[in-house]
């Protein structure tokens, strides 16, 4: 009962930070009242047992959009209200939102309870998987390719940034901060690699402890201490590209490798190796989602050879 | 006609009103930065719907870890894939430097193109 | 050796971003080893048949399964040739136009994320497949700088919450039947309300990406913002893809009375997308837009061979929609490089800066005559392939006399827009001077993809009975 009424709260909450969100007139209160409904969210993925979504919600999904978030409002100086639509401008879509919940709805309710065959074959074949825990062995071992065109995807993400690259937000920390934030690296580093280590047999993987490396390492770049984490830093390159390449060429080599024998299967671990390969995926792959992530909230880079604000002051040089 | 326990519809109707606020927040608008928002209620209540349908393989005498991983490994790569996508959206809405106005509309872009052209070939 | 087609680009991309240097060099070697390898797998599926795998090698239902049959082969080799060229003219233009470095590694991963789309036979690699394929897409289009980022932000939003649209139907589909293959649901489909709002969540998002009449409000506005070796890619591959898997769904998932319900719905659309799309492009006064305009009002008629097909299920048909795909990819990159190179050349966006093209870039002119006339179906180019199977298709099934006429008003409109640029450009009392003076190589590089339309009539047979075994 108590549990009911517990859900009952959460839900309730989270419905009005959400509504209330989309209807404030002030931009900046949508986005303060997202964060909290960010926050929200981890707490409801720990309540239905997901603990690995509730580490990467609170890290990926409430702090560092929230932070992107608000770097885009600083960006434009003003915090302006909005323009407000009119009655009618409102209910055509309200109605349509109206009709389309429904159907959904009634689409939902029909759903089995029974679950699918997949969970069953998961623990089945969890220890050819060279992890004991399920969702790191789904990430990095059944459904790898997945996680392998994920990556990409962030890297995708930042090589777009970079070329917009938006002009730098000019700011200057306050001393708490900065003490605070001293005292918070040396932590956070440890506490990541904890959950790299653990995510082979407990919630955890590479991840949760990139988008943790990656808040601890926004939080120092917005106190000015992180200044050689940058894009034009040859380093910083080396390290995002690499998750990606020990990626491939692991595949590659466990493929040109397993060719005397039987047929090679693409993305294949031998079950004896996958544990290491795995982990040492997971190392690289943790480092370059830290950077990655980094260098997407706090992006203040208009002076690498992909961006095109260094393109258009040479234009306006010549022209 | 609902064959899943309480606490587990509870979760789905919450689902299904986020994504119907996310839908309404994104038609509405109007500034970009509130639509980029409303993208991110959408993930969530679809995220939620995943981990809802995840729960169901928790049974009352089962062993340490029963929901579906499979779910969850996808609820994973979605919350990356979300954050990146916003991430890239929100740049290009800061070189736009309109976080706040609503996008202009079809004929003002044309004339501030052709004004562009304009300028630089006259030069 | 499907595995290097994709870890090659992948590579190459990951080492421009090292050293970008070297950047357009690698792009062109890793497109020309692409193309290469594509057509061996080509001739090889197309000798031994379809191949499936499942990644990794693990049960069916946990692995990805991926399948190389024809189609994709075909789509593959698509890919990587119109990237080469494409990569030649950008490395030609590139001084001139002042195309930025980003281009090259983005080219690569471009191509990287259409051949996954076309191998995969998973619905949520699908998912990662087309947010990778907007990501891409966007930054390319932002290439052009302050012009195309209002664009390019829509253009972003708008995929965005197709892909979110997606999702949710692939989600209702795994709640339901457990799996996320399209072979282990199509095993277990059954027509219910679950799985008719699945398919129609995911069927809106698919249609919102394709830029499908009437979800293409984006894709006009992002097309001509875009550099011209960009607009190429994007209207000839990227809008192909959400296409494809559509096709997938419909004609694999579907059952036949789900079927038979949209069957309608998409001819119609088609229609109205040829009529509007048409006329859009008849009255805009910028080149690059009626060129955008155009692809809408083409998609138009693989949406309503696709209808069709729903409704006939008829071989012939489904070899129709495939050929206007490839026939439309190879004629669009051909339009969009020739006017890309003609209003860079001659200094405007607008129409009018055509004037005289015919005498101060012939080649330019001729060529996009060319790849105009498989664009309006003139017997024997690609289009006029394609219309003729899908008339014959229709024929076959004894049907009124609706579809031919619609198509003939169809064929008119193109004629129109086609007709109106050719006009302009034979207009020799004034001729625009040219800003530079004119290159051949982007002009004879821009006429490789008209030829090869009309060229497509050569294999017409193989290429037929290919696609016909599909269905």
């Amino acid at each position: 009962m108590s549990l009911l009424l517990f859900d009952i709260l959460l839900c309730g909450l989270l419905l009005a930070l959400a509504l209330a969100s989309m209807l404030s007139r002030q931009l900046s209160h949508a986005v303060i009242l997202y964060i909290a409904f960010g926050l929200l969210m981890a707490l409801c993925w720990a309540r239905l047992a997901a603990p690995d979504l509730a580490l990467a919600e609170a890290a990926i999904g409430a702090g560092l959009t929230g932070a992107l978030c608000f770097t885009a409002l600083a960006r434009q100086g003003q915090l302006a209200l909005s323009p407000v639509l009119s009655w009618q401008q409102r209910c055509w879509p309200a109605l349509f939102v109206v009709v389309t919940f429904c159907g959904l709805l009634l689409a939902l309710l029909q759903l089995p309870a029974q679950p699918g065959p997949l969970p069953a074959l998961v623990v089945q074949n969890l220890t050819a998987s060279g992890v004991s825990h399920p969702v790191t062995a789904v990430l990095l071992n059944y459904r790898s390719w997945d996680t392998l065109l994920e990556l990409l995807v962030l890297l995708l993400a930042l090589i777009g940034t970079l070329q917009i690259s938006p002009a730098a937000v000019l700011h200057r920390s306050w001393g708490l901060s900065r003490s605070w934030s001293r005292l918070l690296a040396p932590l956070i580093i440890l506490l990541a690699g904890y959950l790299l280590w653990a995510g082979a047999s407990q919630p955890g993987g590479a991840f949760q402890a990139g988008a943790l490396l990656a808040a601890g390492a926004v939080v120092l770049k917005l106190n000015q201490q992180l200044d050689w984490l940058a894009w034009r830093n040859i380093w910083v390159r080396f390290f995002a590209v690499a998750g990606l390449t020990v990626f491939t060429l692991s595949v590659l080599t466990v493929f040109f490798l397993a060719e005397a024998g039987s047929e090679p299967l693409w993305l294949r671990w031998p079950p004896e190796l996958a544990k290491y390969i795995i982990l040492l995926i997971e190392v690289f792959a943790t480092l370059a989602i830290a950077i990655i992530l980094t260098l997407l909230v706090v992006a203040e880079q208009p002076q690498t050879a992909l961006s095109l604000a260094r393109a258009d002051k040479t234009e306006d040089i010549d022209g | 006609m609902a064959e899943l326990s309480h606490p587990l519809l509870l979760f789905l109707v919450t689902a299904a009103t986020l994504v119907a606020i996310g839908v309404y927040g994104f038609i509405c608008g109007p500034e970009p930065l509130r639509r980029v928002v409303a993208l991110n209620i959408i993930s969530a209540g679809v995220f939620m719907l995943m981990v809802v349908l995840a729960y169901r393989s928790n049974g009352p005498g089962a062993a340490y870890f029963t929901a579906d991983p499979v779910l969850h490994a996808l609820v994973l790569t979605g919350l990356v894939v979300a954050v990146s996508a916003t991430a890239f959206a929100l740049a290009l809405l800061a070189r736009l430097g309109q976080a706040t106005a609503p996008l202009p509309t079809e004929q003002e872009t044309e004339q501030e193109t052709e004004q562009e052209t304009e300028q630089e070939t006259g030069q | 050796m499907i595995i290097l087609l994709l870890v090659l680009p992948l590579l190459t991309a990951l080492l421009m971003l090292l050293w970008p240097r070297i950047a357009p060099l690698l792009t062109l070697l890793s497109a020309a080893i692409c193309s290469m390898l594509a057509l061996q797998l080509l001739l090889q599926i197309s000798e031994q048949g379809s191949r499936s795998w499942l990644l990794a090698g693990w049960p069916s239902g946990l692995a990805i399964s991926w399948q190389a049959d024809t189609l994709s082969c075909l789509l593959i080799l698509l890919s990587a040739l119109l990237q080469l060229l494409v990569g030649l003219y950008a490395f030609a233009t590139r001084v001139r136009d002042k195309l930025k470095q980003g281009f090259w590694p983005l080219s690569s991963l471009l191509q990287l994320s259409l051949t996954a789309l076309w191998l995969s036979r998973d619905l949520f690699n699908l998912y990662v497949c087309l947010e990778l394929l907007a990501l891409v897409a966007v930054a390319l289009v932002s290439l052009s700088g302050r012009i195309a980022i209002k664009a390019a932000l829509n253009y972003l939003l708008l995929s965005l919450f197709g892909s979110l649209c997606y999702l949710l139907g692939v989600v209702l589909l795994y709640g339901v039947y457990g799996v996320l293959d399209i072979a282990g649901l199509a095993s277990q489909w059954q027509t219910s309300w679950l799985s008719n709002s699945a398919l129609l969540l995911m069927s809106l998002g698919l249609m919102l990406k394709a830029a499908l009449w009437p979800l293409h409000g984006w894709l006009p506005a992002a097309h001509a913002a875009a550099p011209a070796p960009v607009s190429a890619l994007l209207s000839a591959l990227v809008v192909k893809g959400p296409l494809f898997i559509l096709s997938l769904l419909w004609l694999q998932l579907a059952s036949t009375e789900q079927a038979q319900a949209m069957a309608l719905l998409f001819a119609a659309a088609g229609l109205a997308a040829l009529l509007f799309g048409g006329w859009s492009a008849l009255r805009t006064p910028y080149a690059k837009k009626m060129v955008a305009y155009s692809t809408v009002a083409q998609l138009g008629y693989a949406t309503l061979a696709l209808g069709l097909m729903l409704k006939f299920n008829q071989p012939l048909i489904f070899a129709a929609l495939w050929l206007f795909v490839l026939a439309h990819a190879l004629a669009k990159a051909a339009c969009f490089l020739a006017i890309g190179e003609m209003s860079a050349t001659l200094g405007g966006k607008r129409l009018t800066i055509l004037k005289g093209a015919s005498q101060t870039m012939p080649l330019a002119m001729f060529a996009f005559a060319v790849a105009g006339g498989s664009l309006i179906g003139l017997p024997p180019s690609g289009g006029f392939l394609a219309k003729w199977a899908l008339l014959q298709g229709i024929w076959l099934q004894g049907q009124s006399l609706f579809w031919p006429l619609a198509l003939l008003l169809a064929t008119l409109l193109s004629a129109a827009y086609v007709f109106r640029v050719v006009v302009l450009a034979f207009d020799r009392a004034d001729p625009v001077a040219p800003d530079f003076s004119p290159q051949l190589l982007p002009q004879w590089l821009a006429l490789l993809p008209a030829l090869a339309v009309w060229a497509m009539a050569l294999f017409s047979e193989p290429l037929l009975l290919l696609l016909r075994l599909e269905a």
